[in-house]
């Protein structure tokens, strides 16, 4: 072949590559939702899973589907797309409160639950009510509009997908679901009695976030807050002082009495409890509703179905109470037009279509009737496990007590401090870091 | 006019030819651009209240104060202080000893030492938290954790590796001499090629044993660059966080948590910018004693 055409050949390959990653003129590029001329534009800020860049294939086919449906829907709209790196989005979060607070904030942007009411207290979010039917948002699980509705009654951000922690056991070796903490203890020894490969209980007890959002199910459900109304610390305080501790001696039991390794004290990843059903040495953990599908495709079929999930054991029988986290979409902009963008993008994109696509659950328990994807069962008890739902309090101080929570829990599981002083510790620094800020 | 003669100060003589100034420039601009403001920042900060928080600060010595006197602090200290001391002994040591038998493979024209020495580096290029997510999968505590696993296979039993305080900064500290040896490494390995080879025949005339070559000559020889090499593994490791954010989030409790993980926790779990840039003063005043200290025993002459 003649040097130039392979040269030409060569030429032309980049110029389509790069026409396919972001340079061409088409409705939905690497950083653009609609076409490059189109007369309005609003900046948007998303997370890489919420895109059609998302490192899961399904989710980018169907993001992509979406965007592109949006655009042909929009033609006189383009969203100049800025997209965070998973992995950054907590810090992204932090980010985004100081770009609000300067005004360069993006028109609208994905907003982690948790910190949305610093987001309302700065005066940063739109209202989106108008957007919205008022039957839509008093639908929304009492934890979610509790979130996202400000104390003036408006709606400041619309939370479209959540999650939940549940039970996840083996039914051979746990076959009835243990509903209080001596119950599942005594069913984890059981459980590696009957099978002394397993490890009867695991948890989140590392140096991460998921360590205290998960086993903070223990302490919400004895009655526990950890804020007063002012975003005080209170969880050392009179009552709440009984139940941390209660819960901290039920981590440290677990670990004592044989029915959790210690090295639950490691586990900051909830891919560790996949690893070990995989392994076939877990009879019970605390996960969350997304593990659900992982373990339906990793594991062999005839394993699979040993799996059941209910929910997280409490103190005493009747008491219940899960960790709920998730996403939600809120606007920055003060144009009343981009405002409206926002909300339709959120609407188009997100809610229920949005849920379809990722398989993480809707905020309002009416699309669990409507939506296909969520017909299984399954789908039936992450229902009804969302009604106990508990959202973390969004104020600048839960950062710090967290923080502070996952050392006391560490130096728990380790035998480093008894709870009583490692509640202690978390409860002065916490106050420390309030005080501070309140400054 | 003679050459000794002074001339008056012209501005045009700061930027003549032969003259540093339009030399130097670029590189003044970059280092007062991208160094010394960032760091007149922290020192600034570091005199407030700043939070992430609010845009508003006050000028005041209160951050220090409370910074100084939590008692967490010193913990954090001493951690940092095991941390750094065992991985500079840790990376001098191997890196000494793959460096010399590097060195000896090379005189002696071995095949394969580019490739050995490409394979060493690649330690040192990976980024700290692929390293961290690497150690935190080899050194997973359960049986199927791959370093339990080859204990498990000869049959000795599994290791605690990171669920209890001691073994979970020793995990770090080997994670760390892992990614750090290699650099260690190639600045001895270049420190080796300049040694002369005719020291080596002299002293091999003389009678000198190995041992004792090595002692009188390769490492009196070494020595500015043992030097230079403490100063930069101390500098690194200090500010070492990204590979145990992964590894063990400075858990369990607070066991690993060495200073530059606690500033990045009181930015951006606590948003207290100001204290933040207290420990980052502190971090700054600790690696600049512990280099000028370096640097006078290197002065001095002093052994190592």
């Amino acid at each position: 072949m003649k040097p130039w055409v392979v040269r030409a050949a060569g030429l032309a390959v980049v110029v389509v590559v790069a026409y396919g990653c972001g340079g061409g003129g088409g409705l939905l590029t690497l950083d653009r939702i609609g076409k490059e001329d189109a007369p309005n534009t609003m900046t948007l800020q998303l997370n890489n899973s919420y895109t059609h860049q998302s490192s899961t294939p399904s989710w980018a086919d169907g993001f992509e589907r979406l965007f592109t449906q949006f655009a042909e829907d929009h033609p006189d709209w383009k969203l100049e797309l800025k997209i965070v790196p998973d992995e950054q989005a907590t810090q992204a979060q932090a980010r985004l409160l100081e770009q609000a607070r300067a005004g360069r904030a993006p028109d609208c942007a994905n907003v982690d639950s948790f910190v949305i009411a610093q987001f309302i207290d700065q005066d940063a979010l739109q209202p989106l009510d108008q957007y919205f039917d008022q039957e839509e948002i008093d639908g929304f699980f009492p934890f979610v509009k509790d979130v996202v509705v400000g104390d003036d009654g408006k709606l400041y951000a619309y939370w479209w997908a959540t999650d939940l922690r549940l039970l996840y056991r083996r039914t051979d070796l746990v076959p009835e679901a243990p509903r209080t903490w001596d119950e599942l203890i005594q069913a984890a020894k059981e459980a590696e009695q009957k099978d002394p490969k397993v490890d009867g209980y695991l948890f989140n007890g590392g140096r991460w976030e998921g360590t205290v959002f998960d086993n903070l199910a223990h302490f919400w459900s004895q009655g526990g807050e950890l804020v007063d109304e002012q975003g005080k610390p209170i969880f050392n305080e009179g009552q709440n002082r009984e139940y941390m501790l209660n819960t901290m001696e039920f981590l440290k039991e677990a670990v004592d009495s044989g029915a959790s390794p210690k090295r639950v004290a490691t586990i900051s990843d909830y891919s560790e409890f996949e690893s070990a059903a995989q392994a076939q040495t877990v009879a019970m953990f605390q996960g969350g509703d997304f593990q659900y599908p992982t373990l339906e495709e990793t594991l062999p079929p005839e394993e699979f179905k040993k799996y059941e999930v209910s929910p997280i054991p409490a103190m005493r029988e009747g008491q219940e109470a899960t960790g709920t986290g998730g996403w939600t979409m809120g606007a920055f902009s003060d144009d009343p037009e981009k405002v409206e963008m926002c909300a339709e993008f959120t609407k188009d994109v997100f809610v229920g279509e949005g849920n379809e696509v990722t398989g993480q659950l809707p905020t309002n328990p009416e699309l669990f009737d409507t939506l296909d994807k969520f017909q299984d069962p399954i789908y039936d008890t992450f229902r009804e496990g969302l009604k106990a739902g508990e959202a973390r309090p969004g104020v600048p101080v839960y950062p710090e007590i967290s923080n502070q929570l996952q050392i006391a829990i560490g130096t728990v599981l380790t035998g480093e401090a008894t709870p009583e002083e490692a509640l202690d510790n978390a409860a002065e620094a916490s106050m420390a870091a309030y005080e501070q800020q309140s400054n | 006019m003679t050459p000794a003669t002074k001339r008056g100060f012209s501005p045009r003589a700061l930027i003549g030819e032969n003259r540093p100034t339009l030399w130097i420039a670029p590189l003044l601009t970059v280092v007062t651009l991208f160094y010394l403001y960032p760091a007149f920042e922290v020192l600034r900060y570091s005199i407030t209240n700043a939070s992430l928080l609010e845009p508003n600060y006050e000028y005041t010595l209160d951050t220090f104060t409370q910074v100084l006197s939590d008692p967490v602090l010193y913990k954090v200290l001493r951690t940092t202080a095991i941390f750094v001391v065992a991985s500079i002994v840790l990376q001098l040591l191997l890196g000494l000893v793959i460096a010399l038998a590097v060195n000896r493979a090379t005189r002696r024209r071995l095949p394969g030492m580019v490739f050995m020495r490409s394979l060493v580096l690649s330690a040192w290029v990976m980024p700290g938290v692929v390293i961290g997510v690497v150690w935190a999968i080899v050194l997973n505590d359960a049986d199927y954790g791959l370093a339990n696993l080859l204990l498990g296979a000869v049959g000795l039993g599994s290791v605690p590796w990171l669920s209890t305080p001691s073994t979970a900064l020793m995990s770090v500290v080997i994670a760390n001499v892992w990614r750090g040896t290699a650099f260690s490494m190639i600045l001895l390995y270049a420190g080796l090629q300049s040694v002369p080879e005719e020291l080596y025949e002299a002293a091999e005339v003389d009678g000198a044993r190995t041992l004792q070559s090595f002692w009188y000559i390769t490492l009196p020889q070494l020595r500015p660059i043992l030097m230079i090499n403490i100063i930069l593994i101390t500098i690194s490791t200090l500010n070492t966080f990204d590979m145990i954010l992964p590894l063990t989030g400075g858990g369990p409790g607070q066991a690993t948590e060495v200073l530059a993980l606690r500033t990045y926790n009181v930015i951006f779990q606590n948003y207290s910018l100001a204290g933040g840039s207290v420990l980052a003063v502190v971090m700054l005043g600790i690696a600049m004693a512990l280099t000028l200290i370096y640097q006078r025993l290197l002065r001095s002459g002093g052994s190592l």
